[in-house]
């Protein structure tokens, strides 16, 4: 059998379709020779139209609306919808994409050869909604990173989803504390940094009772780093408009898109992690999305 | 007979100390200079090289990674949904290194990518869903769809995300040869026992007769996982190992 190249390219006088185009590279056919269409050409979708195409009334298709930069709480809410509805997506997916991606970004944050031991130590709080459930991942893959977390759940959801998380990370020794104190300075001395897993977009405050606003109040004082998954808990998604009393976070990790409130993030550190938006739906919601590299699912903004 | 192949293994997902402890087994193979040799992984800085180069990788029996498996659901209460993306996750991710797309020849670099009937499809399929975010141009063949609701959302992810899927497996070789410059083989895993049907083994020959690189996914499908030799891609090119990513 002949041998060659795995990467020498096909004979020039074909013509093959590559993403839905002809390509030609442009050399005549060979007198006599007739194109045949490859049976096994591939069978493409037929192409859906956006929003933007298909009203009458548009702008011109060819123009892409300006793109923005970040999310409102109703647009994240449809986009998530999206991708579970249409894209058939399971929250499970979602979820576990957002939390090891949410894992990769404190170790992008805070390298494990550069910390101590105790550094290594991170307190995860969680609440009680989706927001707790990434926590419950990221706070998986910190243990696989080799990171020490322990887990501070206190109102713990009864849906499956959540408990199947807590299931796997008990299973791995991971310790749950069953009170936080109030004292700060105790968190400061036991832990090297807080994940911050309380409240996501659309949750209010006052939805999740009284653990998890006593523990907020704690972490408002607090002097380790502070990570926020999506939005740092309390803040206003649209407006941030608590950002001045509520937390302040060192690190902001925006799950899949940064929200609006991420604007008045004055931190260190602000990532977007979850690679897991489909072109078509990052144009049909116009946004801009800094550019992953290679095979990573974070983004440094 | 053909290019490189690398065998990639489920992602290590469990460190904690409770998982089962695996005595190893190995798989006959001859470990020589890998790809993956003293590099240091550097997805979030992961692996430590120095763990990566000493600490021997152990290579599970067949009954141990079902174990493993096993483990997992029952006691650890992952969902195969989870296990599946992580693991296609890892692969897509550990393709990218080996071959990433500044190295091959065509932008987008083309990838056929075989699925079979079982688990090791669905990782194949979810690897190729996160080949596309990667910059890939992953086309899929996946002619034995079982009918349950996580692979018709997987097809439908890939679908939606403009994956194309064959309708026919190309006959020959060189028609993969010219189409695409790397093939994943998610055919088999390591549950597969007892013979290959079709069209597995009509593909299974095709896959044996290419030049381009394959990925296999877990193990080289149809290989026994327990002997050496009766691989049905033929006997192992000596300088590849079954590895964890």
């Amino acid at each position: 059998m002949v041998t060659r190249s795995a990467f020498e390219a096909p004979p020039e006088w074909r013509a093959r379709r590559v993403g839905g185009r002809e390509e030609n590279s442009g050399h005549p056919l060979p007198p006599g020779s007739v194109l045949k269409r490859r049976w096994w050409w591939r069978q493409r979708p037929v192409p859906r139209l956006t929003s933007a195409m298909s009203s009458a009334a548009g702008p011109d298709p060819s123009e892409a609306p300006e793109e923005r930069r970040f999310l409102s709480t109703a647009e994240a809410a449809a986009l998530e919808r999206e991708l579970l509805e249409d894209y058939r997506f399971g929250r499970q997916q979602l979820v576990e994409l957002c939390g090891h991606a949410s894992a990769v970004a404190v170790t992008k944050a805070f390298p494990l050869p550069a910390l101590s031991r105790k550094q290594r130590t991170v307190l995860v709080v969680c609440g009680p909604e989706q927001n707790g459930a990434v926590g419950l991942v990221c706070a998986r893959h910190l243990r696989v990173f080799e990171y020490e977390p322990t887990i501070f759940y206190p109102m713990r959801s009864l849906d499956l989803l959540h408990r199947d998380l807590t299931t796997q990370c008990e299973k791995m020794d991971i310790p749950f504390l069953s009170y936080l104190p109030t004292e700060v300075q105790l968190i400061n001395e036991a832990y090297g940094l807080v994940v911050d897993a309380v409240l996501g977009p659309g949750v209010e405050p006052g939805e999740v009772g009284g653990p998890c606003t006593r523990a907020l109040a704690t972490l408002k004082l607090l002097s380790i780093p502070l990570v926020s998954l999506d939005i740092p808990s309390g803040w206003d998604a649209e407006t941030g408009s608590d950002a001045e009393d509520g937390l302040r976070p060192d690190v902001l990790v925006s799950l899949a898109a940064p929200k609006r409130c991420a604007g008045r993030f004055s931190g260190r550190h602000h990532f977007v992690a979850g690679r897991f938006v489909p072109d078509d739906v990052r144009r049909k919601f116009a946004l801009r999305l800094p550019g992953y590299t290679g095979t990573d699912c974070v983004a440094a903004l | 007979m053909s290019g490189v192949r690398t065998l990639l293994g489920l992602g290590l997902l469990v460190a904690g100390s409770r998982l089962l402890r695996i005595k190893s087994e190995t798989i006959a193979c001859r470990s020589g200079p890998t790809w993956w040799g003293p590099q240091r992984l550097n997805s979030g800085g992961r692996w430590d090289s120095e763990v990566m180069a000493s600490t021997a990788v152990k290579y599970l029996s067949q009954e141990e990674a079902q174990a493993v498996d096993q483990e997992l659901f029952n006691e650890y209460q992952f969902s195969v949904d989870q296990l599946m993306e992580l693991a296609g996750l890892s692969c897509a991710t550990a393709i990218a290194k080996a071959y990433p797309p500044t190295s091959m020849s065509r932008s987008p670099p083309t990838v056929l990518v075989i699925c079979g009937p079982g688990n090791n499809g669905g990782d194949g399929l979810v690897c190729a869903r996160h080949l596309k975010l990667f910059g890939y141009e992953p086309t899929i063949y996946y002619p034995k769809r079982p009918n349950k609701p996580l692979f018709t959302a997987l097809v439908t992810q890939c679908q939606k995300m403009d994956i194309p899927f064959l309708g026919e497996m190309p006959s020959e070789p060189t028609m993969i040869d010219e189409l695409y410059e790397l093939v994943v083989d998610a055919i088999f895993g390591f549950s597969f026992k007892g013979d290959v049907r079709e069209p597995f083994h009509s593909i299974l020959s095709v896959l044996k007769g290419l030049t381009v690189p394959i990925a296999s996914i877990d193990i080289p499908s149809g290989a026994g996982t327990q002997k050496m030799g009766q691989g049905r891609l033929g006997p192992y090119p000596p300088d590849s190992c079954p590895h964890q990513v």
